[in-house]
C-alpha cells in the first residue's frame, strides 16, 4: 500500500492508476511479510524527491555536452541526426543517459523540467526516472561505496525490502536493453554490475567480430542488468537465500558454469534471467557507457532503418546460443524453488486477468488510425495517399497498428529533416509490412526464446494479438516457435518486427521510444507477478505523460501492457515443458554456429535455411533502406553500411569479376574459406594475366563486400600488384598500392617493407612530384632504410636523380623482389639519357660493346659471356640505330658509335606499343598479346 | 578560476553580445576583430568563456539581443560555443562551430560592400587555420580521421572567392592566399596552390604591388618554396630573395625561414654563403655543405646528409642538396687541373681518370673506373665541366680556356 502510493505521489500524475494500484496491493502483500516499509522512511523520501526536483539546478546543458561527446567518440556520424531529433524520445534518452553519468542525474532531472526545451516529457521522464533513480541507488549504496552520490540523494538505511523492490522496475527493462536503449543505460547505473562485469573473464572469449563492436557491447551491456536482477530475484524469491547469493552470482560469470545458479534458475520465473546471464557471458562486457550511448541515438532511427535492425537481430543471435545452458540447468532446480514458482504465479495471475482489458486491442488501432488522419491534416495530399495505401494494405487491427506506428515514425523523421513536403510520396515505396509481421513473431522467438518464449506459451491465445500475424494458431505455439526461428531469412527487419511489435505490445505506453515499450514488454514478460507489482506504479507516470504528449493513447496503455503481461507471464511456464527444451536447443545449436559472424546475415544454416532465404532476407534488409534513401538525404549516411555487408555463400572458386551495380548478393560471394582457395587457384594458374586479373579482382570484390580486412586480403592484393606489375598494368598496380598502404597502416602484416619499395620506386620514377618523393622518404622508419629492397629502391632513386646510368644498370642487375620491374618502365629512358650523355661528352667514338655492357643490354657474367654478349651487342646496335646513332666500324673492325654525329642525329623512336589514343593500355589487342 | 556569479556571467555574456552586435551594425571593423579571436588569450574572452560555463542558458541571451544584422544567430551562437568548447579542450567541437560561424560571416561579409569588415576577415581566416591545425591534432590523437585543415582551406577557398571577386575587397585576397597556402603545405597537398597562384599571377585584377607588404612577402616565400620543389632555381632565387629583401628584418625567425631555402638555391647557383651568416641564423646543418662545395669534399657532403637527412627531407631541400654532389665533383677535378697545372702547364688540360679514382680514393670513396666515367660524361653533359673524354685512352681532356664555368653565368 506505501510503495503504491509512493509510487503514485512521485510519478506527479493519478491518472490511470487503478491496475498498478491493485498490483501493489498484491505485491504488498507477498512481501510485506519480509519487511514493510516504514511509512514514514516513504514520506521522508518522497519529501526529499520532491525538493529536489525543484532543486534551482537547470542545467540542461551540462548534461548535453556529456552525452555529445560519447556519442561522437562512438559514433561521430550520425550526430546530426541525432541533434536534429529535438523529440521527446531524444529528452528522455538523453536523460537516461545523463543517469548513467551518476553525477548529474539530480540536476538533470530537475533542469529538464524547468527547462524550456521540455515538453511535456519532462514529467513523464522525471516520474520514472525519479523514482528509478532514487531507489535505485540506495540500494547500491549499500553494497557499493563508490555510489556515493546516489546513496546521499537517498536516505541510507532503506529497508533491504525497499531495495529490492525499487530494483525491479529496473530490472525489468533490462532483459530488454537487448532491444531497447533506456534498459541498456541502466546498466551502466549500476555500479556493482561495472564491477562484475569488469571481472569476465569470457568477455574476451567472445568477441564481437569486427565491425560489429558497438552492437556487440550494447547488447552485453543490456545483459549485465540482468545480472543485477538475477540477483535481486533470487533475493526476493528465497529471502533467506539473499544474502548468500550475489557471490553465487559471480562466481557463475567468472565460471561461466550453468550449474551454478540453478537455484535462482529454477527458483523462478527467472529462468530469463539466467539466460540474460549467460547472454552477458557470450559478449563483451566493456564500455557499458558507451554502448548505452550509442543505443539511444540508434533508437532514434526510423524504424527502417537497416542499422536498427541489425541490433536486433544480433541480440537475438547472442541470445540465443545461451539456450542450451540455460535448459540443462533448468533441472537442477531445487525442490524449494519450484514450489516458489507456481505460488507466484498462481497468486499473481489474478490480478492481471482481473484488470487487463483484452478488447483495447481492437480499440487502440482505431485511434491510432484517426490520430494518423488527424495528423495528415496538414500534409500534403501525396502523403495523405500514401498513408491511405498503407492502411489499406492492413488486414487487422494489429497490422493497422503497426503499420501507423511505422507512418508516424517515418512521417516524423521526413519532417524533422525537412523532407516531408519534397520528398515523392506517390513514389515512395510501401514498407514491408507483412514481412515486418511474421518477423515481429521471429523476433519474439529469438528473443525470448531462453525462458522468455516460454511466458508466450503459457499466455491464452486471445490475448496475442501477435498471433493474428503468425502463420500457425496460438495453441500450437510449441511447434510455432520453432518454424518461426527457423526462418532467419526474414530476420533483416528486425527492427521493423520491433516496431511492429511494440505497436502492438508495448508501443502504445511509449509511442516515442520502442526502447522503452520493449522494456517494460519483456519485464511484464517475466511474469514475476511480485516484481510486476512493484513495477507498474513505477511506469504509470510515464504513461500518464505520454498522455500529454499523444494525445490518445494514454488511457489505454495500461490496460494494454496489463494485457501483455499477462500474456507474458503465462508462456514463461509453458517454457519449461521438455520439447520445447528441446527445441531450444536445437534452435541455439544452429545459431551458435553463426554467432562468430554476428552482424552480417550469415547463412544461419544451409540446410535449414536455404540460399533462398538469404536473398528475401536481404530483400527485405534493403527495402528500409531505400526507404531511407529516398526519404532523405540524411538517412542516406545513416544508412549502415554493415548492414549492407554480406555473408557469402557461393561455394565455387572460379569467378569472373563483374562490377556491382546493385547490391551485392550472398549467393555469388564467396565465404573466405573459398576465398583463399581461390587465391592458390590464381596463383597455381597457369592462364595469362587477363584471366587472373580478373579473377583476382572478383576475389577483392568479394572480400570487400564481405568486408573482410585480414592477412588474406593483404594477400590477395599483393598477389595481384605483383601480377599486374609484372604485367606492366600500373592502373591495377596503383588500386592494389593504395589499398595495401590502408591495410599496412591498419597493422595487418604483410611484405611491408617489399611494398614500400615498390611505393618509393613508382614515386621516383612515375612521377615528377618531388614533394611527394621527399614526403615519402621522411615517413620511411629507420627499419624499412635497413630493408634490402628500400635501400636498394633508394639507391636506384639516386641513380636515376643524377642520372648515374652506371648505378642504375648495376642496380638492375640485382634488384630484388620485383624492383626490377620497376627499373623496366624506366630503362628505356635511362638509356636514351645516357646515350645523349655520351655522345655529348665522348670524343670521338664510344665502342658499342661498351655501350652495351654499361646500359645493360649484356649481362657479363663470367660463366655465359661470350654467349651473352653477343646476344647483347646485337640488341645494342639495334637499339643504338633504332634511336638514330650513327654506328661505324674502326680499323680494329669493332663497331663504334660515332658520338660527334650522333650528338645531332639522336631521337626518341615512338614507343612499340603507341596507340594514337596515348594510352597502350586501352588497346586490348596490344595488351593481349603483351599479357598473354 | 574565481568563482563567478550568475549575474555576472549574464551581465559579461550580455556584454558580449552588445558589442559584437554593435559592431556589426556600426560596422566598426577594429571593435569586431577581437571578438573573433577564439585561440587568443585576450582577457575579455577568457572571462567570456569563464561565464558561459557558468551560465548555460546563454543561447537565450542570444535570442534576445535585437539582431539588425540578419544572421547575427547564426554567427555568434557558434562563435561563443566554438569559444566554450575551445577553452574545455575539446578543438574538434570548437572547430566545427567555428566553421558554422565562419560561414554565416562570410555569408554576411559578401553583402558588405564595403571591405571594413576585412580585418575581421583575416581573423576569420587565421582563427579557423589555427583551430583546424588544434582540431586535428586532437582528432590524430584520437585515433580519427584529421580532415579539418583540409576543411578549412575548402573554406578559405571560398573567402578567396568572395574576395576576388569584388574590387573593394581584393586587397585582402592575398592573405587568404597565404594562409592557404600555409594549410596546403601542412597538408603536403601543394599542388593545390597552383590554381590559386595562377589566378594571382595572371589575373590582371590583381596589381601585385597594391597588396600589403606582409602579404607580398610572404606570398613569395611560399611560391619560393614552390619554385625549390620544382628545381626551377632561378626563380625560386628570385622570389625567395623578394622575400629576403622585404621582409621585417627585425624577425630573425622569418629572415632564417627564408634563407632555409634560399641558402640551397644560392648552392645550385654556385653563391656559396658566408659563415657568419650561417652562425647568425643558426643554419649551421648548412656549414659542412659549403665547405665541402669549397674543397670537393665529396665525403663531407654525402655524411652531412646523412647526418640532416630527416631536417631536409622535412623541409624539403634534401633532393637539392644531394645534387650538389655534381658540383663537389667538378670541384675535385678542378682542383686535379690546377695541382696538374702548377707541375706541367702544357699537359694540364688532359686529366687521367685514373688520377680522378685516385684522388676520390683518398677520400675513401671506392668508386671503380665505369662509375667515374660516367660521373665525368655526366659533368660534361651538364656544362659543368668543358671538354671531351676519350674512352680509348680513358683521358678527360679538358678545354683550354675556363674549362671549368661558373654555374651562374
Amino acid at each position: 500500500m506505501n510503495l503504491s502510493q509512493t509510487f503514485e505521489l512521485e510519478s506527479g500524475s493519478t491518472r490511470s492508476n487503478q491496475p498498478y494500484i491493485c498490483n501493489c496491493a498484491c505485491a504488498s502483500r507477498e512481501v510485506s511479510c519480509s519487511s514493510p516499509l516504514p511509512p514514514r522512511r516513504l514520506s521522508d523520501l518522497r519529501r526529499r524527491l520532491h525538493r529536489r526536483r525543484l532543486s534551482p539546478h537547470l542545467k540542461p546543458f551540462a548534461a548535453q555536452p556529456l552525452c555529445h561527446r560519447l556519442r561522437s567518440s562512438e559514433i561521430p556520424s550520425r550526430s546530426p541526426a541525432f541533434a536534429n531529433r529535438n523529440s521527446g524520445a531524444l529528452l528522455w534518452n538523453l536523460q537516461h543517459l545523463v543517469v548513467a553519468l551518476e553525477q548529474i542525474k539530480i540536476q538533470t532531472m530537475a533542469g529538464y523540467q524547468s527547462n524550456t526545451y521540455n515538453n511535456q516529457n519532462n514529467m513523464w521522464n522525471d516520474g520514472s526516472f525519479g523514482s528509478y533513480n532514487v531507489q535505485h541507488y540506495p540500494s547500491y549504496s549499500a553494497s557499493c561505496a563508490s555510489s556515493s552520490q546516489s546513496s546521499s540523494s537517498i536516505p541510507g538505511n532503506n529497508s533491504h525490502l525497499q531495495y529490492q523492490y525499487n530494483q525491479w522496475p529496473t530490472y525489468y527493462n533490462h532483459p530488454t536493453s537487448s532491444v531497447s536503449a533506456p534498459a541498456t543505460e541502466h546498466l551502466s547505473t549500476n555500479p556493482p554490475v561495472h564491477s562484475v562485469a569488469g571481472g569476465y573473464p569470457y568477455a574476451s572469449s567472445q568477441p564481437p567480430p569486427p565491425g560489429t563492436t558497438s552492437w556487440g557491447r550494447g547488447s552485453s551491456a543490456s545483459g549485465f542488468p540482468t545480472i543485477q536482477g538475477t540477483a535481486e530475484v533470487a533475493g526476493q524469491n528465497l529471502s533467506s537465500v539473499w544474502e548468500a547469493r550475489p557471490p553465487g552470482l559471480q562466481m557463475q560469470q567468472i565460471t561461466q558454469v550453468s550449474s551454478y545458479l540453478q537455484k535462482p534458475l529454477e527458483t523462478n520465473p527467472v529462468s530469463d534471467n539466467s539466460e540474460d546471464q549467460q547472454k552477458n557471458i557470450v559478449t563483451q562486457g566493456s564500455n557499458l557507457q558507451l554502448s548505452s550511448t550509442n543505443k539511444v541515438s540508434e533508437k532514434f532511427q526510423p524504424p527502417l532503418q537497416t542499422v536498427a535492425m541489425m541490433d536486433t537481430h544480433r541480440v537475438a543471435k547472442i541470445q540465443i546460443p545461451t539456450n542450451p545452458r540455460i535448459t540443462s540447468s533448468l533441472p537442477l532446480a531445487t525442490p524449494k524453488a519450484e514450489k516458489e514458482i507456481p505460488m507466484n504465479n498462481a497468486t499473481l495471475k489474478p490480478a492481471y486477468i482481473n484488470v487487463s482489458v483484452s478488447k483495447l486491442n481492437n480499440k487502440i488501432p482505431s485511434h491510432d488510425d484517426s490520430e494518423a488522419i488527424f495528423k495528415m491534416e496538414t500534409f500534403p495530399p501525396s502523403l495523405r495517399a500514401y498513408v491511405e495505401r498503407t492502411f489499406a494494405r492492413c488486414k487487422d487491427d494489429a497490422q493497422r497498428a503497426a503499420n501507423k506506428n511505422l507512418l508516424k515514425e517515418m512521417i516524423t523523421k521526413s519532417s524533422t529533416d525537412g523532407t516531408l513536403f519534397t520528398r515523392n510520396w506517390d513514389i515512395e515505396p510501401l514498407f514491408p509490412l507483412h514481412i515486418a509481421i511474421s518477423d515481429k513473431a521471429d523476433q519474439n522467438n529469438m528473443l525470448n526464446s531462453g525462458t522468455v518464449s516460454l511466458s508466450i506459451r503459457k499466455r491464452s491465445p486471445t490475448r496475442r494479438h501477435k498471433s493474428r500475424w503468425e502463420p500457425l494458431p496460438e495453441e500450437k505455439l510449441a511447434e510455432k516457435l520453432t518454424p518461426a526461428s527457423n526462418e532467419p531469412a526474414k530476420g533483416a527487419n528486425w527492427n521493423q518486427i520491433s516496431e511492429t511489435e511494440t505497436v502492438a505490445d508495448t508501443r502504445k505506453h511509449e509511442p516515442k521510444d520502442d526502447g522503452w515499450g520493449r522494456g517494460k514488454f519483456f519485464a511484464s514478460r517475466q511474469q514475476n507477478s511480485l516484481n510486476k507489482v512493484v513495477q507498474r506504479p513505477v511506469k504509470k507516470p510515464r504513461f500518464s505523460d505520454t498522455v500529454l504528449t499523444e494525445n490518445a493513447d494514454g488511457s489505454s496503455d495500461s490496460d494494454k501492457e496489463q494485457g501483455l503481461t499477462k500474456y507474458y507471464s503465462g508462456a514463461m511456464a509453458l517454457a519449461n515443458s521438455p520439447e520445447e527444451r528441446k527445441k531450444r536447443e536445437h534452435r541455439s545449436k544452429r545459431f551458435e554456429k553463426g554467432q562468430n559472424h554476428s552482424v552480417e546475415y550469415k547463412p544461419y544454416s544451409p540446410k535449414v535455411a536455404g540460399a533462398g532465404n538469404f536473398h528475401s532476407r536481404r530483400a527485405s534488409s534493403l527495402m528500409p533502406a531505400k526507404n531511407n534513401d529516398s526519404s532523405s538525404s540524411k538517412s542516406v549516411e545513416d544508412i549502415d553500411r554493415h548492414a549492407l555487408t554480406v555473408r557469402g555463400t557461393c561455394q565455387e572458386i572460379e569467378k569472373c569479376y563483374l562490377r556491382l551495380t546493385s547490391a551485392p548478393d550472398p549467393a555469388t560471394v564467396r565465404p573466405e574459406d573459398v576465398l583463399e582457395k581461390a587465391l592458390q587457384m590464381v596463383q597455381a594458374s597457369e592462364k595469362n594475366y587477363l584471366y587472373k586479373c580478373d579473377q583476382l579482382k572478383s576475389i577483392r570484390q568479394d572480400l570487400t563486400v564481405q568486408r573482410i580486412r585480414n592477412e588474406l586480403t593483404v594477400k590477395v592484393y599483393e598477389t595481384h600488384a605483383r601480377l599486374a606489375l609484372e604485367a606492366e598494368d600500373l592502373p591495377e598496380y596503383n588500386q592494389c598500392q593504395s589499398q595495401l598502404k590502408n591495410l599496412y597502416a591498419e597493422g595487418i602484416k604483410g611484405n611491408h617493407m617489399e611494398f614500400s619499395a615498390y611505393h618509393l620506386l613508382c614515386m621516383i620514377l612515375h612521377s615528377n612530384n618531388k614533394g611527394d618523393l621527399l614526403s615519402s622518404m621522411a615517413r620511411l622508419s629507420a627499419e624499412a632504410k635497413e630493408n634490402e629492397a628500400v635501400k636498394h629502391a633508394l639507391a636506384v632513386r639516386r641513380a636515376v636523380l643524377s642520372g648515374n646510368y652506371i648505378l642504375f644498370f648495376r642496380l638492375y642487375g640485382r634488384a630484388p623482389n620485383l624492383n626490377a620491374c620497376f627499373m623496366d618502365l624506366h630503362v628505356e629512358k635511362m638509356r636514351f639519357e645516357a646515350i645523349r650523355c655520351m655522345s655529348k661528352s665522348y670524343r670521338p667514338r664510344v665502342p658499342v660493346a661498351y655501350i652495351s655492357q654499361v646500359l645493360g643490354f649484356s649481362r657479363l657474367t663470367p660463366t655465359e659471356e661470350s654467349a651473352e654478349l653477343v646476344d647483347g651487342l646485337v640488341e645494342c646496335e639495334d637499339w643504338l640505330k633504332a634511336h638514330g646513332a650513327v654506328l661505324t666500324v674502326d680499323d680494329s673492325g669493332e663497331l663504334q658509335m660515332d658520338t660527334k654525329i650522333t650528338s645531332s642525329s639522336l631521337y626518341m623512336p615512338e614507343p612499340d606499343g603507341a596507340v594514337p589514343h596515348g594510352d597502350a593500355n586501352l588497346a586490348v589487342n596490344d595488351f593481349l598479346t603483351r599479357t598473354s | 578560476m574565481a568563482y563567478l556569479s550568475m549575474g555576472e556571467a549574464h551581465r559579461r555574456i550580455t556584454d558580449y553580445l552588445s558589442c559584437f552586435s554593435a559592431a556589426l551594425l556600426s560596422q566598426d571593423g577594429p571593435s569586431l576583430t577581437p571578438l573573433l579571436l577564439v585561440s587568443s588569450n585576450s582577457p575579455l574572452l577568457l572571462s567570456v568563456a569563464h561565464a558561459l560555463d557558468v551560465f548555460s542558458e546563454w543561447p537565450r541571451l542570444v535570442d534576445q539581443i535585437d539582431d539588425q544584422v540578419q544572421l547575427f544567430a547564426e554567427i555568434v551562437s557558434p562563435l561563443l560555443r566554438c569559444l566554450q568548447s575551445f577553452r574545455a579542450g575539446q578543438f574538434a567541437e570548437a572547430y566545427v562551430s567555428f566553421e558554422k560561424s565562419a560561414n554565416a560571416f562570410l555569408q554576411e561579409f559578401r553583402n558588405w560592400e564595403s571591405s571594413w569588415a576585412m580585418a575581421a576577415m583575416y581573423t576569420v581566416a587565421h582563427e579557423i587555420r589555427i583551430l583546424a591545425e588544434k582540431a586535428d591534432k586532437e582528432l590524430a590523437l584520437l585515433g580519427k580521421n584529421p580532415e579539418k585543415l583540409q576543411a578549412a582551406g575548402s573554406f578559405l577557398m571560398k573567402v578567396f572567392g568572395v574576395l576576388a571577386g569584388k574590387v573593394s575587397k581584393r586587397v585582402g585576397a592575398l592573405y587568404i592566399t597565404c594562409q592557404l597556402f600555409k594549410i596546403y603545405f601542412k597538408l603536403g597537398t601543394v599542388h593545390l596552390c597552383r590554381s590559386v597562384i595562377r589566378s594571382i599571377d595572371t589575373a590582371r585584377m590583381f596589381d601585385f604591388e597594391e597588396f600589403p607588404v606582409r602579404d607580398k612577402v610572404t606570398y613569395m616565400y611560399y611560391t619560393g618554396r614552390l619554385e625549390v620543389f620544382n628545381e626551377n632555381f632561378p626563380a625560386a632565387d628570385e622570389k625567395l630573395m623578394y622575400a629576403l629583401m622585404h621582409c621585417n628584418p627585425q624577425r630573425e625567425a622569418n629572415i632564417r625561414m627564408i634563407l632555409k631555402y634560399l641558402i640551397p638555391v644560392k648552392l645550385s647557383l654556385g653563391i656559396l654563403p658566408k659563415l657568419w651568416l650561417l652562425e647568425k641564423y643558426n643554419l649551421i646543418e648548412y656549414k659542412d655543405i659549403v665547405s665541402s662545395l669549397k674543397s670537393g669534399d665529396l665525403r663531407l657532403l654525402r655524411h652531412a646528409l646523412v647526418e640532416h637527412e630527416a631536417r631536409f627531407l622535412k623541409s624539403g631541400v634534401y633532393l637539392v642538396l644531394e645534387k650538389l654532389e655534381l658540383q663537389v665533383y667538378q670541384r675535385l677535378i678542378k682542383k686535379i687541373y690546377i695541382i696538374q697545372k702548377e707541375k706541367d702547364p702544357s699537359k694540364a688540360h688532359q686529366v687521367k681518370l685514373e688520377t680522378i679514382v685516385k684522388a676520390l680514393k683518398w677520400l675513401e670513396l671506392d668508386m671503380d673506373m665505369d662509375e667515374v666515367e660516367c660521373i665525368v660524361a655526366i659533368l660534361i653533359y651538364k656544362n659543368l665541366m668543358k671538354g671531351y673524354f676519350a674512352h680509348k685512352s680513358k683521358v678527360v681532356v679538358l678545354r683550354k680556356q675556363d674549362p671549368f664555368p661558373k654555374l651562374n653565368s
